[in-house]
């Protein structure tokens, strides 16, 4: 008797991995039914909520029977998440997508091809370069919501107490070169006592590292690597502008150092990198902020953009109505709504002076002359579909340049050794 | 032994039986489903080459464990690290937790206070603790440093050098848990027969005696027991090196369980992520196997 039950136990337990190979129900939209299609996305802040419901609401005075709800995850462990309910029995419709997973999500297939239904509208008036990392072989897999360039938030009364000028009219005289930044950053130190720049969300050293070092480099004329893979981050290039960050941090301890916590945002640094989205949380600040565009260097300008798409699963039971819902929310009209948080990819709506007055906390004045210009400029980070690899592997490398004697061509040049295979793959 | 006859199947030992078999049937259940049953399905995984995000999964043999053990040496780093990471907690925490239970177990006054303040890291929020050391141990401003430099110590970057990141990260583990273990010794101590003790020091024996060889043989088994639940918990280790050094820095705190995070939810590559948890899997039980003949070996009256 025992043997029997256990036999039968075993057999069970064996049967149920086959189950846990995750069947995709394929049902067909019903027809004409009640449909409600979840949408995933990374921001629980009131404003955005409100927005996205606007847009669900319009789109349900059109197709009264389709209603969304829209869940949040938060940003950190979105890319998990959202993947491992893609692979779930009740998959999202449609959702947010970050610029760096899109080669590997387009990659794989998940997204549902949006050729067909971006026909309804202009689409050419998405800018081109914005486009790039969503379109495969001139099929389009996810519509850009939000190109948002990197700037300089800086604060005005730590300058002020430093005497420097302000960064925007220094900027428009050609004085806001990385050379200047770094003469600057030394006499706020010496002035104030405080940090004058730390990475964007105080990440420099983990995970915003690219973006902390990118800008630097591509003003010097080099670039982390190239469309064909090539390593560029030990060139002389390069090497020139990490060297020049890691004098700052080291030689003249005017950036927050690696493991110290003082944070922009409290008053404890003049200036961090960020994006205008980052604007919300200095509503309350205690100090005079400011936005400035990012020093330029011999090679010119060199904005960095983030984005974040909209895209629909194909995993999702109703994905040619999300993907009518994604062409939907990314129309003139809409696109135009979503401007006041989100710098849109539209041509014709980043040109609009409604966009220039969309947030109340910058002055037209200034997204004309900062956001927009970087907008028009930037490029995104450098990407690639084997950039969770690389990033872990890069982690590791970029740590050897964090200690005071550290020999940068050297660790660059290991970093360069150590992610040429991923980048080819 | 002498046979017994057993009453025939039917009746009250059937119903006795059934009984029984449905009051642990919903613990079973829960096992089968929730713990068992994922287990082998790891083991399958494990042979297979498994993509979380597109959900493609093909029969791969033991190529996953071929390219662990040849073609990663991160592997290697992890495995180092998983063990230096618990020879720094297990002993730190039982010297510890033993200190400390066996000070807090007289009725001085203040021993409540005392065991309040030993057990509170252990409900505190991970997340919150982790948080907080970040802040207490930063290379210029943190408080530890403060500290050190009041005795003329410079303190290094404890979570940006790798030797004292590993350093840091086993210390704020073991004040951590620590009073999860004191709480376990308390109850043992309180629970030795005073006829020993009191024997000897009628014979004379002084307190260190006494300590070494009454209190602790007699220990013994609260204390192997402690071990192997901090050999596994140690083994385990995910939020603190998630939350304080993220693997880093240089992977010197890559433990296997975050490798193990990172390989399935950043790569996407959960065949290989079930490969390492197999891995982890039965080092930790060939430790606790290893553990548990010890007690043969120090459990004096246990028959």
């Amino acid at each position: 008797m025992k043997k029997w039950t256990l036999s039968i136990l075993v057999l069970a337990l064996l049967a149920f991995p086959l189950f846990a190979g995750g069947q995709k129900e394929q049902a067909a939209s019903a027809g004409n039914g009640p449909v409600t299609l979840t949408f995933t996305d990374w921001s629980g802040f009131k404003g955005h909520v409100d927005l996205l419901n606007s847009i669900a609401q319009a789109y349900a005075q059109q197709h009264s029977n389709v209603s969304v709800n829209y869940v949040t995850i938060p940003f950190g462990d979105y890319v998990s998440k959202l993947t491992l309910e893609l692979a779930g029995s009740n998959p999202p419709d449609a959702g947010w997508l970050v610029e760096t997973s899109a080669p590997t999500f387009v990659d794989a297939g998940v997204l549902a091809n949006l050729t067909q239904a971006v026909q309804k509208y202009n689409f050419a008036d998405f800018s081109k370069p914005a486009m790039k990392l969503w379109e495969k072989s001139d099929q389009v897999y996810g519509i850009p919501f939000s190109t948002s360039p990197f700037v300089i938030l800086y604060n005005k009364d730590l300058f002020k107490k430093a005497g420097i000028g302000d960064p925007v009219e220094l900027a428009q005289k050609g004085q806001w070169t990385w050379a200047d930044f770094r003469q600057i950053a030394k006499t706020i130190k010496e002035k104030t006592g405080v940090f004058a720049y730390e990475g964007p969300d105080g990440e420099g050293y983990g995970a915003r590292v690219w973006y902390t070092l990118v800008p630097i480099i591509r003003a010097y004329g080099g670039n982390a690597w190239s469309a064909t893979g090539a390593c560029g981050m030990a060139s002389p290039e390069a090497v020139q502008a990490v060297q020049l960050f890691h004098d700052m941090i080291f030689t003249d301890k005017s950036v927050v150092p690696p493991g110290d916590l003082s944070d922009f945002y409290a008053g404890n640094a003049a200036m961090t990198m960020g994006q205008i989205s980052r604007v919300g949380k200095l509503q309350d600040a205690s100090f005079a902020w400011g936005l400035a565009p990012l020093p330029t260097g011999p090679a010119g300008r060199a904005d960095v953009i983030g984005q974040a798409a909209v895209v629909a699963f194909n995993a999702g039971k109703h994905a040619a109505i999300a993907s009518d819902f994604v062409a939907f929310m990314t129309n003139e009209e809409n696109v135009t709504k979503m401007s006041e948080y989100f710098p849109p990819a539209r041509l014709s709506v980043m040109n609009s002076a409604a966009f220039l007055k969309a947030n109340p906390l910058i002055p037209p004045e200034i997204m004309q002359s900062v956001v927009v210009a970087a907008m028009k400029d930037g490029t995104v980070a450098p990407y690639n579909a084997n950039f969770p690899k690389i990033d872990l592997v890069s982690r590791a490398e970029f740590d050897k340049l964090w200690t005071p004697n550290a020999d940068v061509k050297q660790v660059l040049t290991g970093l360069c050794t150590k992610i040429a295979p991923l980048l080819k793959q | 032994m002498k046979k017994v006859a057993l009453p025939r199947a039917g009746g009250r030992a059937m119903q006795e039986s059934l009984t029984g078999y449905l009051f642990i049937a919903p613990q079973m259940v829960g096992f089968l489903v929730f713990v068992l049953g994922p287990i082998i399905a790891v083991f399958i995984f494990s042979l297979q080459s498994r993509n979380l995000l597109t959900g493609v999964a093909t029969f791969h043999g033991v190529g996953n464990y071929l390219r662990m053990f040849t073609k990663d040496p991160l592997f290697n780093t992890t495995i180092a690290n998983s063990l230096v990471f618990s020879l720094g907690v297990v002993p730190l925490n039982l010297v510890l937790a033993l200190s400390l239970a066996l000070g807090l177990s007289g009725r001085r006054t203040g021993t409540v206070t005392y065991r309040v303040i030993v057990f509170a890291p252990v409900v505190t929020s991970a997340v919150a603790w982790a948080v907080v050391w970040r802040f207490l141990l930063q290379g210029q401003q943190g408080i530890v440093n403060h500290l050190l430099a009041l005795l003329d110590i410079h303190g290094p970057n404890w979570l940006r050098e790798p030797s004292w990141a590993m350093v840091s990260v086993i210390f704020t583990r073991v004040l951590k848990n620590v009073g999860m273990n004191v709480v376990i010794f308390l109850a043992a101590i309180t629970n030795l027969p005073r006829e020993q003790m009191e024997a000897a020091r009628v014979d004379g024996a002084g307190a260190p005696t006494v300590l070494f060889r009454i209190k602790l043989p007699l220990l013994a088994p609260s204390i192997l027991m402690v071990m192997i639940l901090t050999v596994i918990g140690s083994l385990n280790v995910f939020d603190t090196i998630m939350l304080m050094t993220g693997g880093g820095p240089e992977n010197g705190t890559m433990v296997l369980v975050y490798y193990i995070y990172y390989n399935a939810f950043q790569f996407f590559d959960t065949g290989y992520a079930s490969a390492l948890a197999v891995v982890l899997f039965l080092v930790v039980l060939i430790l606790t196997f290893l553990q548990w003949q010890m007690r043969r070996v120090v459990s004096y009256y246990e028959s």
